[in-house]
Protein backbone atom coordinates (compact mmCIF):
# COMPACT_ATOMS: atom_id res chain seq x y z
CA UNK A 1 0.00 0.00 0.00
CA UNK A 2 1.39 3.49 -0.56
CA UNK A 3 2.02 6.45 1.80
CA UNK A 4 -0.42 8.45 2.26
CA UNK A 5 1.45 11.54 1.99
CA UNK A 6 0.84 13.83 -1.22
CA UNK A 7 3.14 15.11 -3.54
CA UNK A 8 1.93 18.41 -4.75
CA UNK A 9 3.21 20.27 -7.83
CA UNK A 10 2.99 24.20 -7.52
CA UNK A 11 3.54 26.66 -10.63
CA UNK A 12 6.60 28.59 -9.55
CA UNK A 13 5.96 32.28 -9.37
CA UNK A 14 3.15 34.24 -8.26
CA UNK A 15 0.39 31.10 -8.61
CA UNK A 16 2.79 29.16 -5.84
CA UNK A 17 2.35 32.36 -3.21
CA UNK A 18 -0.91 32.12 -3.90
CA UNK A 19 -1.45 28.71 -3.59
CA UNK A 20 0.71 28.52 -0.54
CA UNK A 21 -0.98 31.14 1.17
CA UNK A 22 -4.03 29.35 0.70
CA UNK A 23 -2.63 26.47 1.73
CA UNK A 24 -1.33 27.90 4.89
CA UNK A 25 -5.14 29.15 5.75
CA UNK A 26 -6.33 25.41 5.49
CA UNK A 27 -3.50 24.68 8.17
CA UNK A 28 -1.04 23.06 5.67
CA UNK A 29 2.34 25.34 6.36
CA UNK A 30 5.65 25.58 4.67
CA UNK A 31 8.37 27.00 7.10
CA UNK A 32 9.82 30.27 5.36
CA UNK A 33 13.26 28.36 5.44
CA UNK A 34 12.05 25.51 3.27
CA UNK A 35 10.97 28.38 0.78
CA UNK A 36 14.38 30.56 0.93
CA UNK A 37 15.97 27.46 -0.19
CA UNK A 38 16.76 26.36 -3.39
CA UNK A 39 14.83 22.93 -3.10
CA UNK A 40 12.77 22.26 -5.88
CA UNK A 41 11.29 19.41 -3.90
CA UNK A 42 10.04 21.10 -0.14
CA UNK A 43 7.86 19.60 2.96
CA UNK A 44 4.98 21.01 4.97
CA UNK A 45 5.86 21.06 8.65
CA UNK A 46 3.93 18.34 9.47
CA UNK A 47 5.26 16.20 7.05
CA UNK A 48 1.95 15.15 5.29
CA UNK A 49 2.57 17.28 1.80
CA UNK A 50 5.28 17.89 -0.46
CA UNK A 51 5.41 20.45 -2.70
CA UNK A 52 7.23 20.23 -6.13
CA UNK A 53 7.81 23.78 -7.95
CA UNK A 54 7.74 23.51 -11.31
CA UNK A 55 7.25 25.53 -14.59
CA UNK A 56 3.12 26.46 -14.81
CA UNK A 57 2.99 24.28 -17.81
CA UNK A 58 4.38 21.94 -16.58
CA UNK A 59 2.19 21.11 -13.95
CA UNK A 60 -0.38 19.01 -15.47
CA UNK A 61 2.14 16.62 -16.76
CA UNK A 62 3.61 16.07 -13.49
CA UNK A 63 -0.13 15.00 -12.42
CA UNK A 64 -0.93 13.35 -15.47
CA UNK A 65 1.94 10.91 -14.92
CA UNK A 66 1.31 10.27 -11.34
CA UNK A 67 4.34 11.46 -10.29
CA UNK A 68 2.71 14.39 -8.40
CA UNK A 69 -0.76 13.41 -6.66
CA UNK A 70 -2.26 16.80 -7.27
CA UNK A 71 -1.87 20.66 -8.25
CA UNK A 72 -2.37 23.85 -8.57
CA UNK A 73 -2.09 25.55 -11.84
CA UNK A 74 -4.78 27.88 -14.27
CA UNK A 75 -7.46 26.33 -16.02
CA UNK A 76 -5.47 28.38 -19.48
CA UNK A 77 -2.83 25.73 -18.55
CA UNK A 78 -4.95 22.29 -18.27
CA UNK A 79 -6.59 23.92 -21.86
CA UNK A 80 -3.99 24.08 -23.65
CA UNK A 81 -2.70 20.48 -21.96
CA UNK A 82 -5.90 18.21 -22.26
CA UNK A 83 -4.14 16.37 -19.78
CA UNK A 84 -6.29 13.34 -18.59
CA UNK A 85 -6.43 14.54 -14.75
CA UNK A 86 -9.47 15.21 -12.19
CA UNK A 87 -10.50 19.28 -12.03
CA UNK A 88 -12.65 19.28 -8.25
CA UNK A 89 -11.76 22.52 -7.24
CA UNK A 90 -12.11 26.39 -8.77
CA UNK A 91 -8.97 28.05 -6.40
CA UNK A 92 -10.77 31.66 -7.68
CA UNK A 93 -7.11 33.47 -7.24
CA UNK A 94 -5.09 34.07 -10.22
CA UNK A 95 -7.79 35.56 -12.35
CA UNK A 96 -7.40 36.57 -15.54
CA UNK A 97 -8.48 36.06 -19.36
CA UNK A 98 -7.34 34.51 -23.05
CA UNK A 99 -8.29 36.51 -25.11
CA UNK A 100 -7.39 37.52 -28.75
CA UNK A 101 -6.08 40.88 -29.21
CA UNK A 102 -4.44 42.84 -32.22
CA UNK A 103 -3.18 46.38 -32.72
CA UNK A 104 -5.94 48.91 -32.21
CA UNK A 105 -5.53 50.43 -36.04
CA UNK A 106 -7.12 46.82 -37.51
CA UNK A 107 -9.85 45.99 -34.92
CA UNK A 108 -12.71 45.46 -36.73
CA UNK A 109 -10.92 45.46 -39.67
CA UNK A 110 -10.85 41.70 -41.87
CA UNK A 111 -7.55 39.91 -40.79
CA UNK A 112 -5.50 40.51 -44.10
CA UNK A 113 -5.73 40.69 -47.64
CA UNK A 114 -4.99 36.30 -46.90
CA UNK A 115 -7.74 34.06 -46.55
CA UNK A 116 -5.00 32.48 -43.84
CA UNK A 117 -4.69 34.90 -40.12
CA UNK A 118 -1.53 34.67 -38.78
CA UNK A 119 -2.07 34.28 -34.74
CA UNK A 120 0.99 34.32 -32.85
CA UNK A 121 0.19 32.30 -29.20
CA UNK A 122 2.16 30.36 -26.49
CA UNK A 123 -1.39 28.70 -26.70
CA UNK A 124 -1.30 26.73 -30.24
CA UNK A 125 -4.15 24.41 -29.46
CA UNK A 126 -6.44 27.23 -27.36
CA UNK A 127 -6.20 29.10 -30.30
CA UNK A 128 -6.52 26.56 -33.21
CA UNK A 129 -9.39 25.00 -31.43
CA UNK A 130 -10.78 29.26 -31.27
CA UNK A 131 -10.36 30.04 -34.68
CA UNK A 132 -11.33 26.50 -36.57
CA UNK A 133 -14.73 26.90 -34.52
CA UNK A 134 -15.49 30.39 -35.91
CA UNK A 135 -14.12 28.78 -39.32
CA UNK A 136 -11.59 31.11 -39.72
CA UNK A 137 -8.58 29.38 -41.32
CA UNK A 138 -4.62 30.19 -39.26
CA UNK A 139 -1.22 29.83 -39.58
CA UNK A 140 -0.52 29.51 -35.25
CA UNK A 141 2.97 31.15 -34.62
CA UNK A 142 4.57 28.82 -31.72
CA UNK A 143 6.02 31.75 -29.40
CA UNK A 144 7.48 31.66 -25.49
CA UNK A 145 6.99 34.92 -24.34
CA UNK A 146 6.36 38.63 -25.18
CA UNK A 147 3.71 37.94 -27.91
CA UNK A 148 2.66 41.10 -27.80
CA UNK A 149 5.87 42.08 -29.83
CA UNK A 150 4.77 39.79 -32.89
CA UNK A 151 1.88 42.46 -34.28
CA UNK A 152 3.58 45.18 -33.95
CA UNK A 153 6.22 44.05 -36.21
CA UNK A 154 4.11 42.50 -38.65
CA UNK A 155 4.45 38.43 -37.30
CA UNK A 156 0.88 38.14 -36.63
CA UNK A 157 -2.36 39.49 -37.37
CA UNK A 158 -3.79 38.79 -33.90
CA UNK A 159 -2.43 37.05 -31.19
CA UNK A 160 -3.94 34.91 -28.08
CA UNK A 161 -2.59 35.48 -24.83
CA UNK A 162 -3.15 35.65 -21.19
CA UNK A 163 -4.53 38.97 -19.98
CA UNK A 164 -4.87 40.47 -16.30
CA UNK A 165 -4.91 44.01 -16.28
CA UNK A 166 -4.33 44.64 -20.16
CA UNK A 167 -1.69 47.37 -19.69
CA UNK A 168 0.79 45.46 -21.16
CA UNK A 169 -1.39 45.68 -24.53
CA UNK A 170 -2.45 48.80 -24.22
CA UNK A 171 0.98 50.51 -23.67
CA UNK A 172 1.84 48.63 -26.67
CA UNK A 173 -1.24 50.00 -28.62
CA UNK A 174 -2.71 46.36 -28.64
CA UNK A 175 -6.79 46.01 -28.45
CA UNK A 176 -8.90 42.84 -26.69
CA UNK A 177 -10.93 41.72 -29.89
CA UNK A 178 -12.49 38.85 -28.50
CA UNK A 179 -12.57 37.02 -24.39
CA UNK A 180 -12.10 33.35 -25.21
CA UNK A 181 -12.33 32.58 -21.56
CA UNK A 182 -11.97 33.33 -17.93
CA UNK A 183 -8.87 31.26 -16.11
CA UNK A 184 -8.53 30.46 -12.01
CA UNK A 185 -5.98 28.41 -10.28
CA UNK A 186 -7.66 24.82 -10.07
CA UNK A 187 -6.69 22.25 -8.01
CA UNK A 188 -6.22 19.06 -9.94
CA UNK A 189 -5.79 15.78 -9.33
CA UNK A 190 -4.32 12.14 -10.60
CA UNK A 191 -6.90 9.78 -11.58
CA UNK A 192 -4.84 7.20 -10.01
CA UNK A 193 -4.20 9.08 -6.70
CA UNK A 194 -7.87 9.39 -6.54
CA UNK A 195 -8.14 6.21 -5.64
CA UNK A 196 -4.76 4.75 -4.31
CA UNK A 197 -4.62 7.73 -1.63
CA UNK A 198 -8.70 8.49 -1.19
CA UNK A 199 -8.31 9.63 2.21
CA UNK A 200 -5.67 12.16 1.61
CA UNK A 201 -6.79 13.23 -1.61
CA UNK A 202 -10.20 13.27 0.17
CA UNK A 203 -8.87 15.60 3.29
CA UNK A 204 -7.18 17.72 0.83
CA UNK A 205 -10.25 18.57 -1.09
CA UNK A 206 -12.30 19.44 2.05
CA UNK A 207 -9.68 21.12 3.55
CA UNK A 208 -9.52 23.50 0.74
CA UNK A 209 -13.12 23.35 0.02
CA UNK A 210 -13.57 24.94 3.41
CA UNK A 211 -11.68 27.78 3.00
CA UNK A 212 -13.34 28.75 -0.68
CA UNK A 213 -16.23 28.61 1.19
CA UNK A 214 -15.33 30.95 4.39
CA UNK A 215 -14.36 33.37 1.75
CA UNK B 1 16.85 12.73 -41.21
CA UNK B 2 17.91 9.27 -41.54
CA UNK B 3 15.60 6.66 -41.33
CA UNK B 4 18.34 4.94 -39.70
CA UNK B 5 17.88 6.38 -36.60
CA UNK B 6 14.41 8.06 -36.91
CA UNK B 7 11.88 6.06 -35.18
CA UNK B 8 8.17 6.99 -36.00
CA UNK B 9 5.96 8.19 -33.55
CA UNK B 10 4.13 6.25 -30.80
CA UNK B 11 6.09 2.67 -31.94
CA UNK B 12 8.01 1.17 -29.63
CA UNK B 13 11.26 -1.11 -29.78
CA UNK B 14 11.78 -3.46 -26.87
CA UNK B 15 14.81 -5.59 -25.80
CA UNK B 16 17.20 -7.35 -23.02
CA UNK B 17 15.41 -7.43 -19.79
CA UNK B 18 12.21 -5.93 -21.04
CA UNK B 19 11.82 -8.55 -23.09
CA UNK B 20 12.08 -10.92 -20.50
CA UNK B 21 9.55 -9.25 -17.88
CA UNK B 22 7.15 -8.45 -20.80
CA UNK B 23 6.56 -11.71 -21.78
CA UNK B 24 6.84 -12.98 -18.17
CA UNK B 25 3.59 -10.91 -17.79
CA UNK B 26 1.87 -11.94 -20.77
CA UNK B 27 2.60 -15.48 -20.08
CA UNK B 28 1.26 -15.63 -16.18
CA UNK B 29 -1.73 -13.70 -17.71
CA UNK B 30 -2.97 -16.00 -20.52
CA UNK B 31 -1.83 -18.83 -17.66
CA UNK B 32 -4.43 -17.38 -15.53
CA UNK B 33 -7.15 -17.08 -18.22
CA UNK B 34 -6.97 -20.82 -18.91
CA UNK B 35 -7.49 -21.04 -15.53
CA UNK B 36 -10.68 -20.17 -15.48
CA UNK B 37 -11.32 -21.78 -18.90
CA UNK B 38 -11.10 -18.60 -21.54
CA UNK B 39 -9.96 -20.23 -24.40
CA UNK B 40 -7.66 -18.48 -26.65
CA UNK B 41 -8.00 -16.58 -29.96
CA UNK B 42 -5.87 -15.28 -32.46
CA UNK B 43 -7.11 -12.71 -34.52
CA UNK B 44 -6.14 -11.06 -37.35
CA UNK B 45 -3.67 -8.00 -37.39
CA UNK B 46 -6.22 -5.69 -40.12
CA UNK B 47 -9.87 -6.30 -40.76
CA UNK B 48 -12.54 -4.16 -43.09
CA UNK B 49 -12.11 -1.09 -41.46
CA UNK B 50 -16.42 -0.97 -41.27
CA UNK B 51 -16.29 -3.70 -38.86
CA UNK B 52 -14.59 -1.55 -36.85
CA UNK B 53 -16.87 1.14 -37.16
CA UNK B 54 -20.07 -0.97 -37.14
CA UNK B 55 -18.14 -2.29 -33.96
CA UNK B 56 -16.66 0.59 -31.75
CA UNK B 57 -18.59 3.79 -33.79
CA UNK B 58 -17.86 5.81 -36.44
CA UNK B 59 -16.04 8.20 -33.81
CA UNK B 60 -13.08 5.69 -32.71
CA UNK B 61 -13.30 4.17 -36.18
CA UNK B 62 -11.92 7.35 -37.31
CA UNK B 63 -8.57 6.87 -34.93
CA UNK B 64 -7.15 3.94 -36.57
CA UNK B 65 -5.10 3.40 -39.50
CA UNK B 66 -6.03 3.04 -42.92
CA UNK B 67 -5.11 1.45 -45.79
CA UNK B 68 -7.05 0.18 -49.26
CA UNK B 69 -7.10 -3.51 -50.25
CA UNK B 70 -6.42 -4.58 -53.93
CA UNK B 71 -9.65 -4.66 -54.86
CA UNK B 72 -10.23 -0.96 -53.10
CA UNK B 73 -11.66 -1.80 -49.60
CA UNK B 74 -11.03 0.08 -46.83
CA UNK B 75 -8.90 -1.85 -44.20
CA UNK B 76 -7.96 -0.79 -40.80
CA UNK B 77 -5.01 -1.88 -38.44
CA UNK B 78 -7.33 -3.16 -35.60
CA UNK B 79 -7.86 -0.39 -33.38
CA UNK B 80 -9.10 -2.67 -30.54
CA UNK B 81 -9.77 -6.47 -30.34
CA UNK B 82 -13.31 -6.98 -28.72
CA UNK B 83 -15.40 -6.28 -32.45
CA UNK B 84 -13.18 -8.84 -33.34
CA UNK B 85 -14.34 -10.87 -31.04
CA UNK B 86 -18.04 -9.93 -31.20
CA UNK B 87 -17.90 -10.44 -35.13
CA UNK B 88 -16.38 -14.10 -34.63
CA UNK B 89 -19.01 -15.16 -31.98
CA UNK B 90 -21.60 -13.52 -33.71
CA UNK B 91 -20.89 -15.65 -36.72
CA UNK B 92 -18.45 -18.08 -36.18
CA UNK B 93 -19.75 -19.30 -33.20
CA UNK B 94 -23.49 -19.18 -33.29
CA UNK B 95 -23.78 -23.11 -32.46
CA UNK B 96 -21.41 -22.91 -29.42
CA UNK B 97 -23.00 -23.59 -26.23
CA UNK B 98 -22.94 -20.45 -24.00
CA UNK B 99 -21.19 -18.59 -22.32
CA UNK B 100 -18.21 -18.30 -24.46
CA UNK B 101 -14.97 -17.54 -22.88
CA UNK B 102 -12.30 -16.19 -24.89
CA UNK B 103 -9.06 -14.65 -23.89
CA UNK B 104 -6.39 -12.77 -26.19
CA UNK B 105 -3.49 -11.18 -26.22
CA UNK B 106 -2.20 -8.73 -28.82
CA UNK B 107 -0.86 -5.32 -30.42
CA UNK B 108 -3.69 -2.85 -31.66
CA UNK B 109 -2.92 0.10 -33.24
CA UNK B 110 -5.02 3.85 -32.40
CA UNK B 111 -3.81 7.09 -33.26
CA UNK B 112 -5.04 9.79 -30.39
CA UNK B 113 -5.16 12.87 -30.65
CA UNK B 114 -4.02 14.82 -29.29
CA UNK B 115 -1.49 13.81 -27.00
CA UNK B 116 1.45 13.69 -29.46
CA UNK B 117 3.51 11.79 -26.74
CA UNK B 118 1.29 8.92 -26.88
CA UNK B 119 1.69 5.92 -27.86
CA UNK B 120 0.07 4.28 -31.44
CA UNK B 121 1.03 0.77 -30.71
CA UNK B 122 -0.74 -0.48 -27.41
CA UNK B 123 -0.35 -4.17 -26.43
CA UNK B 124 -3.78 -5.49 -24.97
CA UNK B 125 -4.44 -8.20 -22.74
CA UNK B 126 -7.98 -9.49 -22.07
CA UNK B 127 -10.91 -11.40 -21.79
CA UNK B 128 -14.52 -11.72 -22.91
CA UNK B 129 -17.38 -13.95 -21.94
CA UNK B 130 -20.06 -13.94 -23.77
CA UNK B 131 -23.67 -14.84 -23.25
CA UNK B 132 -24.88 -14.70 -19.71
CA UNK B 133 -26.45 -11.85 -19.16
CA UNK B 134 -26.09 -12.08 -15.03
CA UNK B 135 -23.91 -10.68 -12.04
CA UNK B 136 -22.34 -14.26 -11.91
CA UNK B 137 -20.61 -13.41 -15.20
CA UNK B 138 -20.26 -9.74 -14.05
CA UNK B 139 -18.01 -11.17 -10.65
CA UNK B 140 -16.04 -13.80 -12.14
CA UNK B 141 -14.25 -11.31 -15.08
CA UNK B 142 -13.53 -8.83 -12.16
CA UNK B 143 -11.91 -11.84 -10.02
CA UNK B 144 -9.72 -13.14 -13.12
CA UNK B 145 -8.85 -9.36 -13.61
CA UNK B 146 -8.04 -9.65 -9.15
CA UNK B 147 -5.85 -12.96 -9.88
CA UNK B 148 -3.90 -11.47 -12.45
CA UNK B 149 -2.96 -8.33 -10.47
CA UNK B 150 -1.98 -10.34 -7.19
CA UNK B 151 -0.34 -13.26 -9.36
CA UNK B 152 1.84 -10.15 -9.99
CA UNK B 153 2.90 -9.29 -7.26
CA UNK B 154 1.34 -5.93 -7.39
CA UNK B 155 -0.16 -5.68 -3.89
CA UNK B 156 -2.36 -2.49 -3.22
CA UNK B 157 -4.04 -2.59 -6.95
CA UNK B 158 -7.44 -0.86 -6.63
CA UNK B 159 -10.27 -2.17 -9.08
CA UNK B 160 -12.81 1.27 -9.13
CA UNK B 161 -16.38 -0.02 -10.19
CA UNK B 162 -19.17 1.76 -11.55
CA UNK B 163 -22.42 1.20 -13.57
CA UNK B 164 -23.57 3.47 -16.43
CA UNK B 165 -27.22 3.59 -15.35
CA UNK B 166 -26.26 5.63 -12.39
CA UNK B 167 -25.12 8.56 -14.73
CA UNK B 168 -28.13 7.55 -17.27
CA UNK B 169 -30.42 7.52 -14.51
CA UNK B 170 -30.07 10.64 -13.05
CA UNK B 171 -29.76 12.36 -16.45
CA UNK B 172 -33.35 10.88 -17.70
CA UNK B 173 -34.51 11.99 -14.01
CA UNK B 174 -33.12 15.46 -15.16
CA UNK B 175 -34.43 15.37 -18.93
CA UNK B 176 -31.28 17.23 -19.92
CA UNK B 177 -31.00 17.46 -23.79
CA UNK B 178 -27.71 15.96 -25.19
CA UNK B 179 -25.55 19.30 -24.82
CA UNK B 180 -26.41 19.56 -21.35
CA UNK B 181 -26.25 15.81 -20.47
CA UNK B 182 -22.40 16.15 -21.97
CA UNK B 183 -22.23 19.30 -19.65
CA UNK B 184 -23.17 17.17 -16.57
CA UNK B 185 -20.87 13.97 -17.88
CA UNK B 186 -17.69 16.84 -17.79
CA UNK B 187 -18.59 18.22 -14.50
CA UNK B 188 -18.79 15.16 -12.97
CA UNK B 189 -15.62 13.64 -14.60
CA UNK B 190 -13.86 16.48 -13.94
CA UNK B 191 -14.99 15.74 -10.03
CA UNK B 192 -15.71 19.47 -9.43
CA UNK B 193 -18.65 19.13 -6.54
CA UNK B 194 -19.14 23.07 -6.13
CA UNK B 195 -19.57 23.52 -10.08
CA UNK B 196 -21.59 20.28 -10.27
CA UNK B 197 -23.83 22.01 -7.54
CA UNK B 198 -24.48 25.02 -9.96
CA UNK B 199 -25.12 23.64 -12.48
CA UNK B 200 -28.28 21.42 -10.36
CA UNK B 201 -29.12 24.34 -8.94
CA UNK B 202 -29.78 25.94 -12.66
CA UNK B 203 -30.92 22.66 -15.15
CA UNK B 204 -32.64 21.04 -12.05
CA UNK B 205 -34.45 23.09 -9.98
CA UNK B 206 -37.16 20.24 -8.89
CA UNK B 207 -34.79 18.51 -6.76
CA UNK B 208 -34.83 19.27 -3.52
CA UNK B 209 -31.46 21.28 -2.07
CA UNK B 210 -30.82 17.98 0.33
CA UNK B 211 -30.55 15.47 -2.60
CA UNK B 212 -28.67 18.10 -4.97
CA UNK B 213 -25.54 18.23 -2.53
CA UNK B 214 -26.02 15.09 -1.88
CA UNK B 215 -25.12 14.20 -5.61
CA UNK B 216 -22.44 16.67 -6.06
CA UNK B 217 -20.66 15.06 -3.05
CA UNK B 218 -21.23 12.15 -4.11
CA UNK B 219 -18.82 12.16 -7.44
CA UNK B 220 -15.98 13.31 -5.04
CA UNK B 221 -16.21 10.24 -2.89
CA UNK B 222 -15.31 7.16 -4.40
CA UNK B 223 -15.50 4.56 -1.61
CA UNK B 224 -16.87 1.93 -0.24
CA UNK B 225 -20.18 0.45 1.38
CA UNK B 226 -20.29 4.04 2.56
CA UNK B 227 -20.86 5.31 -1.37
CA UNK B 228 -23.66 2.78 -1.78
CA UNK B 229 -25.05 4.02 0.94
CA UNK B 230 -24.70 7.69 0.24
CA UNK B 231 -25.82 6.99 -3.45
CA UNK B 232 -28.85 5.30 -1.73
CA UNK B 233 -30.17 8.23 0.22
CA UNK B 234 -30.26 10.47 -2.78
CA UNK B 235 -31.38 7.79 -5.40
CA UNK B 236 -33.58 9.87 -7.90
CA UNK B 237 -35.42 6.79 -10.34
CA UNK B 238 -35.68 3.46 -11.11
CA UNK B 239 -32.66 2.92 -13.39
CA UNK B 240 -30.46 4.18 -10.73
CA UNK B 241 -31.73 2.68 -8.44
CA UNK B 242 -31.22 -0.76 -9.99
CA UNK B 243 -27.96 0.45 -10.92
CA UNK B 244 -26.70 0.77 -7.29
CA UNK B 245 -28.30 -2.24 -6.44
CA UNK B 246 -26.58 -4.80 -8.36
CA UNK B 247 -23.11 -2.82 -7.58
CA UNK B 248 -24.42 -3.55 -3.69
CA UNK B 249 -24.93 -7.20 -4.80
CA UNK B 250 -21.17 -7.10 -6.31
CA UNK B 251 -19.76 -5.66 -3.29
CA UNK B 252 -21.56 -7.81 -0.60
CA UNK B 253 -20.05 -10.88 -2.79
CA UNK B 254 -16.26 -9.22 -2.98
CA UNK B 255 -16.64 -8.38 0.15
CA UNK B 256 -17.55 -12.11 1.44
CA UNK B 257 -14.42 -13.46 -0.74
CA UNK B 258 -12.15 -11.12 1.37
CA UNK B 259 -11.01 -8.55 -1.16
CA UNK B 260 -13.10 -5.34 -0.51
CA UNK B 261 -10.14 -4.10 0.15
CA UNK B 262 -8.64 -3.85 -3.07
CA UNK B 263 -11.97 -2.90 -4.94
CA UNK B 264 -13.75 0.85 -4.90
CA UNK B 265 -17.13 2.27 -5.64
CA UNK B 266 -16.68 5.39 -7.42
CA UNK B 267 -19.70 6.84 -8.92
CA UNK B 268 -18.27 9.39 -10.45
CA UNK B 269 -16.67 7.71 -13.41
CA UNK B 270 -18.57 8.47 -16.53
CA UNK B 271 -16.08 6.70 -18.93
CA UNK B 272 -17.50 4.74 -21.71
CA UNK B 273 -21.25 5.45 -21.50
CA UNK B 274 -21.83 5.22 -25.78
CA UNK B 275 -20.60 1.30 -25.35
CA UNK B 276 -21.17 0.12 -21.78
CA UNK B 277 -24.33 -1.21 -20.72
CA UNK B 278 -23.94 -2.01 -17.23
CA UNK B 279 -21.00 -2.36 -14.98
CA UNK B 280 -17.97 -0.66 -15.64
CA UNK B 281 -14.40 -0.84 -13.55
CA UNK B 282 -10.96 0.34 -14.03
CA UNK B 283 -7.95 -0.68 -12.48
CA UNK B 284 -5.32 1.34 -10.48
CA UNK B 285 -1.93 0.30 -8.96
CA UNK B 286 0.18 2.41 -7.04
CA UNK B 287 3.56 4.09 -9.13
CA UNK B 288 1.74 3.86 -12.03
CA UNK B 289 -0.92 7.59 -12.61
CA UNK B 290 -2.79 6.27 -15.03
CA UNK B 291 -4.94 3.13 -15.42
CA UNK B 292 -3.30 -0.15 -16.24
CA UNK B 293 -6.56 -1.63 -17.36
CA UNK B 294 -10.59 -2.23 -16.99
CA UNK B 295 -13.75 -2.88 -18.59
CA UNK B 296 -17.71 -3.19 -18.39
CA UNK B 297 -20.71 -5.22 -19.73
CA UNK B 298 -21.51 -4.33 -23.14
CA UNK B 299 -24.74 -6.18 -23.86
CA UNK B 300 -25.31 -4.08 -27.13
CA UNK B 301 -22.01 -4.69 -29.13
CA UNK B 302 -22.60 -8.19 -30.19
CA UNK B 303 -25.88 -7.22 -31.84
CA UNK B 304 -23.86 -5.01 -34.56
CA UNK B 305 -22.46 -8.28 -36.01
CA UNK B 306 -25.94 -11.02 -35.86
CA UNK B 307 -28.27 -11.91 -33.10
CA UNK B 308 -27.77 -9.43 -29.73
CA UNK B 309 -25.87 -11.06 -26.87
CA UNK B 310 -25.21 -10.14 -23.28
CA UNK B 311 -21.55 -10.07 -23.24
CA UNK B 312 -18.59 -8.85 -20.39
CA UNK B 313 -15.25 -8.10 -20.60
CA UNK B 314 -11.92 -6.54 -20.00
CA UNK B 315 -8.34 -5.65 -20.90
CA UNK B 316 -5.29 -4.62 -19.35
CA UNK B 317 -2.64 -2.44 -21.52
CA UNK B 318 0.61 -4.66 -21.13
CA UNK B 319 2.64 -1.87 -20.82
CA UNK B 320 0.42 -0.74 -17.82
CA UNK B 321 1.30 -4.32 -16.21
CA UNK B 322 4.51 -4.11 -17.07
CA UNK B 323 5.32 -0.71 -16.00
CA UNK B 324 3.70 -1.48 -12.73
CA UNK B 325 5.19 -5.25 -12.15
CA UNK B 326 8.78 -3.37 -12.49
CA UNK B 327 8.18 -0.65 -10.37
CA UNK B 328 5.73 -1.97 -7.61
CA UNK B 329 6.85 -5.80 -7.36
CA UNK B 330 10.05 -7.82 -6.80
CA UNK B 331 11.23 -9.08 -10.22
CA UNK B 332 10.51 -13.10 -10.46
CA UNK B 333 13.58 -15.24 -10.05
CA UNK B 334 13.19 -16.75 -13.62
CA UNK B 335 14.20 -13.32 -14.77
CA UNK B 336 17.08 -12.63 -12.54
CA UNK B 337 19.05 -15.58 -13.10
CA UNK B 338 17.45 -16.91 -16.80
CA UNK B 339 18.38 -20.35 -16.09
CA UNK B 340 21.88 -21.87 -15.81
CA UNK B 341 24.76 -20.36 -17.38
CA UNK B 342 25.30 -21.42 -20.98
CA UNK B 343 28.04 -23.98 -21.61
CA UNK B 344 30.60 -22.75 -23.82
CA UNK B 345 31.63 -25.08 -27.50
CA UNK B 346 34.77 -24.16 -28.66
CA UNK B 347 37.90 -25.33 -30.15
CA UNK B 348 37.68 -27.23 -33.44
CA UNK B 349 34.61 -26.28 -36.16
CA UNK B 350 32.95 -29.47 -36.28
CA UNK B 351 33.46 -30.46 -32.60
CA UNK B 352 32.22 -27.64 -31.05
CA UNK B 353 28.66 -27.88 -32.91
CA UNK B 354 28.62 -31.29 -32.07
CA UNK B 355 29.41 -30.83 -28.28
CA UNK B 356 26.24 -28.65 -28.90
CA UNK B 357 23.85 -30.63 -30.51
CA UNK B 358 24.64 -33.29 -27.88
CA UNK B 359 24.16 -30.74 -25.02
CA UNK B 360 21.15 -29.18 -26.52
CA UNK B 361 19.69 -32.95 -26.85
CA UNK B 362 19.51 -32.30 -22.80
CA UNK B 363 17.72 -29.12 -23.47
CA UNK B 364 21.11 -27.44 -22.06
CA UNK B 365 21.85 -23.76 -22.45
CA UNK B 366 24.70 -23.34 -24.96
CA UNK B 367 26.54 -20.54 -26.63
CA UNK B 368 28.93 -21.14 -29.64
CA UNK B 369 32.63 -19.64 -29.21
CA UNK B 370 34.54 -20.90 -32.20
CA UNK B 371 37.13 -18.75 -34.21
CA UNK B 372 37.60 -18.92 -37.40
Amino acid sequence: MSSNKLTIALSKGRMQEDALAMFARAGIVVDESELNSRKLIIDSRDGQYSFVLVKPGDVPTYVEYGVADAGICGHDVLLESCAGVHEPLDLKFGRCRIAVAARREVVGKPYNLLATVRVATKYPRIATQYFHAKGVPIEVINLSGSVELAPLLGLSDRIVDLVETGRTLKENGLEVIEEITESTARLIVNRASFHLKRDAVRALISQLTEILEKE
Amino acid sequence: MSSLTKIPAGVQYFFDEEVKLRRHVERRAMEIFAGWSYDEIILPMFDYHDLFARGMGDEKAERTYRFVDRDGALLALRPELTSLVARTVATRFKRKPRPVRLCYSGEVFRYDEPTERAAREFYQLGVEHIGQPDIVADIEVLLVAAEVLSSLGLRGFRIALSHVDFFNGVADFLTLDAGRRAELRELIDRRNSLALDRFLQAHAAQIEPARRAGFSRLIQLAGKEDAIQRAREILLNQRSREAIDHLARIYATLTELGLAENFDIDLGDTGGLEYYTGLTFKVYVPHWGVEIGGGGRYDNLIGNFGEAEPAVGFSFALDGLVGAVARNASPPPELGANGAPPVSCEGDLANAFRQARGLREQEKRVKIRVQQ
